[in-house]
């Protein structure tokens, strides 16, 4: 099993995290064409290399977090981010 | 709260084995107790790092420490638990600075919670969490959130003189669940309610 | 009997005489024998048939792998019986044979070469379909596995998880030198070996070879390794993720440990290759290591006069075993040019052999010793793909993994010595890494002791190259034999497999299932490939090899399963339930009441007087904050900015993708206090998406969400007599219909239980408040309502009851009446749906969904028949065709109305009050059913909710 480097957590188990899948950004809701939602809500570049996804820690610090994997190696490249900055470690 | 009917523990006794088999609770100094501790107060605080109770709880994520007799669990980035006797909860809570965005939860109903003491205690979790529970990893006083036979749970690691002790709570209603499971787990290292 | 006097390193315990049974005849060993050891010990030779053509088989490498030794022992199929100890009273037998084991018909009947040829699969299981039952009933008796009791007990596995430094999976002398290294290192060691003791192969050899295997295995036990034995290393994951069984344990059957290894030593050693020839399959053609096995390990002498064909020091050491043993031996030297071209016997056995000199010799036992298997499988799950070499006849790892080191056979060859210091190199360096590996999950680790100094440099490997001995390459004589003795598939059908066009390796195995039975192409992998290479014209490492994949070792479903984990919810109401009757359903992972005896009873009850639900598992999200407005607003599609203190709103939640995602009412108890309720299996899912608009799209909203559904046992008290009810356990709110309205929201103190919060709301259409109570006192106040409703006709009801009158009313069920596709317009809310909100989830597709006609709505629907209750999910047809345009999403016979009632979806142009509908019922009958006028099929203007 995957180990993701969870920014508050640490290491976990990706069973204990909630795979949110490829980031994106979300167009404005109210300029945007039906193309450019609908390329929002279902169309994924599934790279072969980098990619910039999102998880949620749902069994620990209950976070959602942006972080970069190389979907080949399964390594993790970037530091992750945490989405929210609530309350980094002092 | 004096007048209030006795509080009701998610987990019925007697307490009887997976196979039906009613369990003796054991007296104080087994090796390997598990203890139903559901009715102890449990408050919520919510409190972002820009907050005065942030600073007054100084507790980081992860971590815990007692203050007059109140153990206070960093659980999240931004969520601590105060466990302790009531009084001393509501004396702790009431000291809170709530100016800003502070919320604070009366959980005591909403968790069940359980001890699990005895120098075998990190083996039973070994059976039912994929945690690292070793000491270096998981040393007296942390604080973690993982899944514990599939029930999302909050455990902090609190030794009692020195004895590797662990309070592991949960949703209420996996409060009879997960203490079935428990000491199912632990039947092989001879735990014993308590 | 073949049992030899006592041998000094034999493992059985002669004090211990262990009495079973083979085939129904009693048979006899000593503690410490194998089903083989013993069985061979009592003159046993045919232990098996071949899967296709019903050979007689006899053991051939007598170790967990033999691929001729699986066995029926008792309600346990599939044994390894080279493996399996035995123990008092087993009955073993052997597996699908017919009539009997010393006569299968089968093997004379010429069924196997007309219908199990190289690729029978893929050439006739296409078509004609029809026939697909006939070649189920052929093929079902020349399945190779044993007997399936349907009445086997259930038995108890178990699981769990570990976190060592350092796993070694292989218990011989280098997984036994890189354990002790490794823990004198300083690491947690976990020590894995297949057998039932440590000490691999130094434990069939000499007198040296046994003191150093006692040595080593003292010294492991003292240096405090975790040592699994009769245990296997199934499967190497993603981050050094193990799987391994641990076959015998004392509380379990089997326990599965799921490893968490900081580095894994892979030190299996080598597995001995059989030599292809034929009659290379006869009973009493035998491996070297086999031979050694028996006579050392086991004092068993597998035969009085053998021919032991040799290439390697293991080879000629076998003959020195069986002439101390007694037996007469002549040796055929591959490295002095001699071979071995056929052996001679019929059902019993072999009786002789061709030699390639033309000579012919008798024996009853045929050894061979024609060269080594490297079992690489742990590294081939780790990323390894290992290349040939020539000069050394077998394949080596190729590339360096960083947490994966190979030591022992898998690395290369040398004296014990050299080895044992590899292995040494291998333990520290992984100890090393380890502790890399480890100062960084604890520095990255929040709640871990901190860690002090910088990251140790990542330890450079260097360890010095083990040798390579030279080993004749030894693959198949000038003669066609087996290749694959679990499949029954010989040298020849390979030839003509690759002839077909099957000739790349990974096609080859697929086509003729070489490689893919019980063995696993631990003994056949590399002659398949040797005989490919042959076949192409190529060398071996032209051809290359397979994958192997997990397990290791064949895993049981137990141990997969392993200790099943099903979490269940109960409210605080759970002992009463029990105790009065209830009959429960599961809802998701919550036990409900489904009804008390009586749903229809409990409805007519509900509406005339009052009745109880305990509706606990409603999700209930505590939220706090200046911005639960702004939230609010946001996941609900009607508005929510002037929800005044005191109020309560329905409101429905859709993905952005318009779909209806959940509903729920939400009430406001204080000035930035709200409670959020969801469906009861909703409430997780709400949650995570809360959480997720405000910690990426509006992390400056300052809102804390809570769940607090089990906080709370929340009961539903319902009917017109319900006001009477509650204030006469209410006293610090006023109830008066015009002071509490519908709709409202008001905290209390409920038979004496203080903070406790109640609204009025009417999912069944009935005057009702809903109580909720802090879950540490829910049975009291629970059982405080039925005591002071008792002069008013209380009842309990259950969650039937409640879907009836939800139906009467009209009310439906996101995900019962709705699907993955229902937008919101589609449930004929239009109320609900505020455009004009500047942003809020779903709003595009929502929008856009307006001007949709073609998706089907929501609509209740009456049958014309009113004892016709049409089953859910039956679907709605044009008349007089099979064209669907709609189907019933609810139906229930309404005790209210003595008819029955539906919801259902159904296409637009259907849509209007008083459109008939043909409903096609599960038995093929048409019915014919109205559209009704309101969703309600009672109280349509909601008199009783708002009484």
């Amino acid at each position: 099993m995957l180990i993701v480097p969870c920014p508050n957590c640490g290491p976990r188990n990706a069973a204990d995290l909630r795979y949110v899948g490829e980031s994106r950004p979300r167009p404005d809701p109210n300029s945007a064409s039906a193309k450019e939602w609908r390329a929002y809500l279902y169309e994924r570049a599934n790279p072969a290399g980098m990619l910039r996804e999102t998880w949620y820690c749902r069994s620990g610090c209950r976070r959602y977090f942006v972080l970069e994997r190389d979907t080949v190696s399964n390594e993790f490249t970037n530091p992750p981010t945490p989405v929210a900055k609530l309350g980094k470690r002092p | 709260m004096a007048e209030s009917p006795a509080f009701e523990s998610p987990v019925s006794t007697p307490y009887v084995s997976y196979g039906g088999v009613p369990i003796e609770p054991s007296g104080p100094g087994s090796p390997l107790t598990l203890q139903d501790h559901s009715s102890t107060t449990k408050f919520i605080v919510r409190a972002g790092s820009e907050t005065n109770a942030f600073r007054q709880l100084s507790t980081p994520f992860a971590t815990s420490r007692t203050e007059d007799g109140v153990l206070i669990a960093g659980q999240r980035p931004d969520e601590w638990f105060l466990v302790g006797r009531e009084q001393a909860v509501r004396a702790l809570a009431g000291r809170l600075d709530r100016t800003g965005h502070v919320s604070l939860i009366d959980g005591t109903h909403g968790r069940a919670m359980f001890r699990l003491t005895g120098a075998g205690s990190a083996l039973v979790l070994e059976k039912l969490c994929g945690l690292d529970w070793n000491d270096h990893m998981t040393p007296d006083g942390a604080a973690v959130s993982g899944s514990v036979a599939k029930v999302t749970c909050d455990i902090v690691r609190n030794d009692l003189d020195g004895v590797p002790s662990y309070l592991i709570s949960c949703d209420r209603s996996f409060g009879q669940y997960l203490f079935d499971v428990i000491l199912d787990a632990g039947q092989e290292f001879g735990i014993q309610p308590l | 009997m073949t049992r030899l006097p006592a041998q000094p390193g034999e493992v059985i315990d002669r004090s211990r005489p262990v009495d079973f049974t083979w085939n129904g005849q009693a048979m006899s060993g000593f503690a410490g024998d194998t089903v083989a050891s013993a069985l061979v010990a009592g003159g046993v030779r045919v232990v098996s048939r071949s899967m296709k053509y019903r050979r007689p088989r006899g053991y051939i490498s007598n170790d967990y792998w033999d691929p001729n030794g699986l066995v029926q022992v008792g309600d346990e199929p599939n044994v390894r019986s080279a493996h399996r100890l035995i123990e008092p009273g087993m009955a073993v037998e052997a597996q699908n044979v017919w009539p009997s084991l010393e006569r299968d018909l089968r093997a004379v009947t010429g069924l196997a070469s007309r219908f199990l040829t190289a690729g029978f699969y893929y050439k006739t299981f296409m078509r004609p379909a029809w026939l697909w039952p006939t070649y189920e009933k052929v093929l079902a008796t020349f399945s190779p596995g044993g007997r399936i009791d349907p009445d086997t007990p259930h038995r108890y596995h178990d699981k769990r998880y570990a976190h060592p430094d350092v796993v070694v999976a292989g218990g011989g002398p280098t997984g036994m030198a890189a354990a002790l290294a490794a823990a004198g290192a300083g690491a947690r060691v976990l020590l894995v070996e297949h057998c039932h003791r440590l000490g691999g192969h130094l434990l069939w050899g000499d007198e040296h070879d046994r003191a150093l295997a006692a040595e080593l295995a003292a010294a492991v036990e003292t240096a405090g390794v975790e040592v699994l034995v009769d245990s296997t290393v199934a499967g190497r994951y993603e981050d050094n993720w193990t799987g391994i069984v641990q076959r015998s344990h004392p509380v379990a059957v089997e326990r599965l440990v799921k490893a968490r290894a900081k580095v894994l030593i892979v030190a299996p050693g080598l597995i001995e290759r059989p030599y292809v020839f034929d009659g290379n399959d006869k009973p009493g053609v035998m491996l070297s290591g086999a031979v050694r096995r028996f006579v050392n390990m086991y004092a068993v002498r597998p035969g009085s006069a053998a021919v032991l064909f040799t290439a390697n020091p293991d080879g000629d050491a076998a003959a020195i075993d069986l002439e101390r043993a007694g037996a007469e031996v002549t040796v055929v030297d591959a490295r002095r040019g001699e071979g071995i071209v056929r052996a001679l016997g019929g059902s019993k056995g072999v009786e002789g052999v061709v030699l390639a000199d033309g000579r012919r010799l008798d024996c009853d036992l045929l050894v061979t010793a024609a060269g080594w298997t490297a079992p690489t499988s742990l590294l081939n799950m780790s990323g390894d793909r290992p290349v040939y070499d020539e000069a050394a006849a077998r394949f080596f790892p190729s590339v360096s993994i960083g947490n994966v080191l190979a030591t022992g056979g898998l690395a290369g060859d040398g004296t014990l010595d050299e080895l044992i210091e590899h292995a040494m190199a291998t333990g520290r360096l992984a100890a090393a890494r380890a502790r890399a590996v480890s100062h960084r999950l604890q520095a990255a680790t929040a709640r871990a002791v901190p860690v002090n100094g910088e990251e140790p440099e990542w330890p450079v490997d260097e360890r010095p190259d083990l040798a390579r001995d030279p080993h004749p390459a030894l693959f198949r004589s000038t003669t066609h034999g087996v290749v694959d003795f679990s499949e029954d598939v010989s040298s020849k059908d390979m030839v003509g497999a690759a002839a077909e066009g099957y000739d790349s390796v990974e096609l080859l195995k697929r086509y003729t299932t070489a490689t893919m039975g019980p063995s696993q192409g631990k003994l056949e992998t590399v002659n398949t490939v040797a005989v490919l290479a042959e076949a192409r014209g190529q060398t071996i490492a032209e051809v290359g090899t397979t994958v192997w994949r997990p397990p290791y070792a064949p895993v049981t479903m137990g141990a997969l399963g392993g200790r099943l984990f099903e979490p269940v919810r109960v409210s605080s109401i759970h002992p009463w339930h029990e105790a009065n009757g209830a009959v429960f359903m599961l809802a998701g992972q919550w036990i409900r009441p489904d009804h008390y005896g009586d749903p229809a009873g409990e409805a007519l009850n509900t509406r005339q007087n009052v009745g109880i639900m305990d509706v606990t598992p409603l999700g209930k999200l505590d939220l706090r904050g200046p911005d639960v407005p702004q939230l609010l607003s946001h996941l609900y599609t009607n508005k929510w900015m002037k929800l005044a203190v005191g109020s309560v709103r329905y409101g429905i939640m859709c993905g952005e993708d318009g779909v209806i995602l959940d509903d729920g009412v939400t009430g406001r108890i204080g000035d930035q206090h709200y409670m959020m309720t969801t469906t009861s299996s909703g409430a997780a899912t709400v949650w995570e998406w809360a959480e997720n608009w405000l910690q990426t799209e509006h992390p400056d909203w300052r809102v804390h969400v809570t769940p607090v559904t089990s906080g709370y046992t929340s009961i539903n008290v319902a009917g017109p007599k319900s006001r009477t009810l509650v204030r006469r356990l209410v006293g610090d709110v006023d109830l008066d219909p015009e002071a509490f309205r519908y709709m409202q929201v008001r905290t209390a103190t409920v038979a004496g239980i203080r903070d406790c919060f109640m609204w009025r709301i009417g999912f069944t259409g009935e005057l009702s408040f809903e109580l909720h109570v802090p879950a540490g006192h829910g049975l009291t106040v629970w059982e405080a309502l039925l005591e002071a409703g008792e002069d008013l006709g209380i009842r309990p009801f259950g969650v039937e009851c409640q879907r009836i009158m939800r139906l009467e009313k009209g009310h439906f069920i996101v995900g019962q009446d709705t699907d993955g596709l229902t937008k919101l317009p589609a449930v004929g809310m239009p109320h609900l749906l505020k455009l004009d909100k500047p942003d809020f989830a779903g709003k595009p597709e929502l929008t856009w969904a307006l001007d949709d006609t073609s998706t089907p709505v929501l609509v209740a629907i009456q049958p014309t028949d009113p004892s016709v209750v049409p089953d859910e999910a039956s679907q709605i047809v044009r008349p007089g065709t099979d064209e669907i345009i709609g189907r019933i999403t609810s139906s229930r016979m309404s005790p209210t109305l003595e008819r029955s009632v539906c919801l259902g979806q159904v296409l637009p142009e259907v849509s209007r009050p008083g459109s008939e509908l043909t409903v096609v019922m599960i038995d093929g009958r048409r019915i014919t059913a109205r559209v009704m006028e309101h969703h309600a099929h009672i109280d349509p203007e909601g008199e009783r909710v708002r009484g």
